[in-house]
């Protein structure tokens, strides 16, 4: 069950909502404000999920628990 | 160009322009441009003494109304009662523009001057009297000790006094029967009476004694009632003393001690009767003065009260008017054509508002006459710009803070909007704690209009400055939280984890894998275990270094748009080409191998994982060489030798490709025969513009041109600085956004040690008392959480984000050799007070 798909898909999605920004945000003095905002934040948010999800596909170590009842 | 909307990846585009102002017309003209707040004037008379500009007359009498205004300020602040004053958005305005503005002022001086007078008599009436009352307050102290003195002195007669115990009793009333009586008793003593401080008696005894040699009788007893200063406020505690001795020569030295030592000598009769009509009077005047003081200090508080309803405009009108004459000293007074020529930088977007305004302020005056505005070219470098709102400005000043951009370069400023906010929340990363700042962020923004109307306090009026960066913080540190799977140091279980503990004799278990992987997050199976730390640890640096790579590679993207607006191609060739490719074949390569290494199965590899680090470290201690047992993957070797020489042949590209092709130019220049000007001294010009609409009376002097420096040898150093800079920089920078890594482990350690101290000790108890426990230990908990983990780290966080992008990112692009743009805004005045 653990591939890349979902990294794949999911960056497929976050490159969608970035040119739906990019397009759809009205013209006025904040349009640079408001675009570079939305595509900085669709960026940096998919980074970090991608980087947590790929360290996590194939551990190379397990979790050592001592069953001591807390 | 006017339709274009501003934008904040650049600063604005800035116009000089030169107003011709009517002198009739000058002052609401600049009062105009003031309230607008885009004008920034310069000095045109740079040479000439402030005492000798032109208004200086005018700057002085408001000099003398602020510093009446500000003693009426230091008066109401030392009354005990508050007197409100009433605050500046209540008052109606002062007109001070327009015709009839000259008499408004004449009267507002003339109104200060009368309150100032007012005041300070009462002030000095209020003193006067305290002082005369405190006298007499001794003075009674005195009479009634004294009384008491006399009292016990004629208890101690043999009997024949004994019917007359009571000394104020009418009996004595005739003087001939008292001197027959005293002539009988020992009592035949003169004496001086006074007070004096307690700490002093001791020693006044001990000089007494030395002095007189034992020749005297001393008695004193404490005043009850401090004496209390009414201007300080301090109290001081006195005693009555009463001396009696014999002969003159005692008594004058008993009267110049007393005096040496600071003591007060009242005239006390040895009479009784006498006494007792001192006693009544004293109180009599006693009664009065206090009525006169209590009237005083009414009619000295009605007066503050009307002083403190117009306070505020008036403290708002002197300081408006003080700011505009000073603008006015910086124009030039071109007496001959009575007009005042003006010069200053304005955004070119808002010429057409200042034209406006210019019209407004015409009809103000009445005058008829409107002042002139056009613009001029120039090589001077126009002042840095940016336009903000309230959600921005936060963050470009923390931006500008570092240096101000120069003129048009790109604005950091608006990237930081959202990295750094971001940056911060991978150090801060935790659900709880983010919440708690989000939370206190919205509640400033809630109250934002009432807080912005001042009165916070230095350092609450910081955390309210930054509010909406407060906000994003918070926000992004729920999602950091959310990755982390960290809310106050416990984990959440909202997918499939990807472990399982099966059941086990020993005392070890062992998780294994059921295949899923956790879908947002890291999994909560690793909350708790022994190796806990193992794996995050290592998640949380390559995830560090993943992301500061990207970061700089960003950075240093940012440099295109600058050499391509400032047209300088060669700096594209020279200097990002190389830099680039430095950046990638080193730290970029480790980027893709992090990455490539997650996506492998290990388990069904055939090699073993190797050791990112060993293997960058081969890279560079033996090239070409990678044994096949521990290979990221085939053809490494080769690849690894390719990069390496591309990084290597990059160091003298950036070294020499510059300096090459400069001197290439000059060369040709100076073959073409031209030689370097001397800008030794100012050089005069006239601008074409003025030359054709004016006779040129009104000439703008060009002060020195700023020009490069063609110096060969300054290029060549600048270029091997830069060069070794970015180099070395790389590696460090790189190694340097681990600190991503080590304040966010520090804070979930921190938050894991406050739990475990505190609730995990005390969750299990029972019963009533169980209960009172828990109850104050989550008080405790939560404060500490606020204190420590929300506020020192935060602060700590907040700190190291702000350093990775002044140091870390800034170095790859920014220049940061502006000046900001600094117009004449009333707005702006209440800030710099």
């Amino acid at each position: 069950m653990a591939s890349m798909f979902p990294i794949v898909f999911i960056l497929v999605i976050v490159l969608g909502l970035m040119a739906c920004g990019y397009l759809f945000v009205p013209k006025g003095p904040q349009q640079t404000t408001i675009r570079t905002s939305i595509m900085l934040t669709l960026a940096c948010c998919y980074l970090m999920w991608m980087i947590t999800y790929m360290a996590q596909l194939h551990p190379l170590i397990v979790p050592i628990k001592s069953a001591l009842e807390i | 160009m006017g339709d274009e909307y501003p934008s904040m990846f650049r600063s604005e585009q800035m116009s000089l322009v030169q107003l011709y102002i009517p002198t009739e017309v000058a002052h609401d003209t600049v009062a105009e441009l003031g309230e607008l707040g885009n004008v920034q004037f310069k000095d045109l008379n740079p040479t000439v003494n402030p005492f000798q500009r032109s208004f200086v007359g005018e700057i002085r009498r408001f000099e003398d109304m602020a510093r009446r205004v500000r003693f009426f300020v230091s008066q109401i602040e030392k009354e005990k009662d508050v007197v409100p004053i009433r605050p500046l958005y209540d008052s109606a305005p002062l007109i001070t523009v327009g015709p009839s503005a000259a008499h408004t002022i004449d009267e507002l001086d003339v109104l200060l001057a009368e309150h100032e007078t007012r005041l300070l008599q009462m002030n000095e009436s209020y003193k006067l009297l305290s002082e005369r009352t405190k006298e007499l307050i001794e003075a009674r102290y005195v009479l009634r000790e004294t009384a008491g003195f006399f009292a016990k002195a004629e208890t101690q007669q043999p009997d024949i006094r004994t019917s007359f115990d009571d000394s104020s009793a009418p009996l004595l009333q005739h003087d001939d029967r008292e001197n027959q009586y005293s002539s009988t008793v020992q009592f035949d003593l003169e004496f001086v009476a006074g007070t004096i401080d307690r700490a002093r008696i001791p020693t006044f005894e001990r000089v007494l004694w030395r002095v007189l040699r034992g020749n005297l009788y001393m008695n004193h007893t404490d005043i009850v009632e401090p004496f209390v200063d009414p201007t300080t406020g301090s109290e001081t505690r006195k005693n009555v003393f009463i001396i009696f001795a014999h002969g003159d020569a005692l008594l004058a030295k008993i009267r110049k001690v007393a005096e040496s030592m600071g003591a007060t000598l009242y005239p006390i009769d040895a009479n009784a009767d006498k006494r007792s009509d001192s006693l009544r009077e004293v109180t009599a005047r006693l009664e009065d003065l206090q009525t006169i003081l209590y009237n005083t200090g009414a009619n000295r508080r009605t007066e503050l009260v009307t002083v403190g309803q117009n306070l505020a405009r008036w403290q708002d009108v002197v300081r408006k008017e003080k700011v505009i004459y000073e603008t006015m000293n910086l124009f030039n007074y071109d007496v001959r054509r009575k007009t005042l020529v003006a010069e200053g930088w304005c955004p070119t977007r808002d010429i057409a508002r200042i034209q406006v305004a210019l019209g407004h302020a015409t009809e103000e005056s009445g005058t008829g006459v409107v002042p002139i505005l056009h613009e001029l070219s120039t090589n001077k470098t126009p002042p840095t710009f940016n336009r903000t709102n309230k959600f921005t400005e936060g963050f470009q000043s923390i931006m500008d803070s570092y240096g101000i951009a120069t003129y048009q370069e790109v604005n950091p400023g608006l990237f930081a909007i959202i990295t750094f906010p971001f940056l911060f929340a991978v150090m801060f990363g935790d659900i709880g704690h983010g919440l708690i700042i989000l939370f206190a962020a919205l509640y400033m923004i809630m109250n934002e209009r009432k807080w912005a109307k001042g009165g916070l306090g230095e350092i609450v009026g910081i955390f309210f400055f930054g509010r909406y960066i407060i906000l994003l913080m918070g926000m992004f540190s729920v999602y950091t939280g959310l990755m982390y799977n960290d809310i106050f140091s416990k984990s959440l279980h909202i997918w499939h984890s990807g472990w399982y503990f099966p059941e086990s004799n020993g005392t070890v278990l062992h998780g294994v894998s059921n295949g899923h992987v956790y879908l947002f997050g890291l999994d909560p199976a690793w909350h708790g275990v022994d190796n806990a730390l193992v794996f995050t640890n290592s998640y949380k640096m390559k995830m560090a270094i993943v992301l500061g790579v990207i970061h700089m590679t960003f950075a240093l993207c940012l440099q295109l748009p600058n050499h391509i607006k400032f047209k300088r191609p060669l700096d594209i060739y020279a200097n990002f080409i190389p830099q680039m490719i430095f950046l990638q074949s080193i730290f970029g390569y480790l980027v893709i191998c992090i990455l490539y290494k997650w996506t492998i199965d290990w388990g069904k590899a055939s090699t073993a994982p190797p050791s990112l680090l060993n293997m960058l470290i081969a890279m560079f201690l033996s090239p070409g060489s990678v044994d096949s047992k521990s290979q990221l993957y085939p053809g490494q070797g080769f690849v690894q030798v390719v990069l390496l020489l591309l990084a290597v042949i990059c160091i003298p590209w950036m070294l020499c490709m510059k300096p090459y092709f400069l001197w290439k130019d000059m060369q040709k220049i100076q073959g073409q025969g031209y030689v370097g000007l001397d800008h030794d001294g100012p050089r005069e010009s006239s601008d074409e513009v003025m030359e054709i609409e004016e006779e040129g009376n009104g000439r703008v002097i060009v002060e020195e041109m700023e020009e490069e420096h063609h110096d060969f040898g300054e290029v060549v150093i600048h270029q091997i600085i830069h060069t070794i800079e970015f180099c070395l920089g790389c590696i460090s920078h790189t190694a340097s956004y681990l600190r991503l890594w080590a304040l966010s482990l520090a804070h979930a350690q921190l938050s894991e040690v406050l739990w475990d101290m505190t609730l995990g000790g005390v969750l299990g108890m029972e019963g009533i008392f169980g209960f009172i426990v828990i109850a104050l230990t989550i008080v405790l908990w939560f404060t500490l959480t606020v204190g420590v983990l929300c506020l020192m780290e935060g602060l700590s966080a907040f700190l190291h984000a702000l350093r990775l992008h002044w140091v870390e990112a800034n170095s790859k692009h920014y220049e940061g050799g502006g000046y900001a743009f600094t117009p004449l805004s009333f707005a702006k005045l209440d800030d710099k007070e």
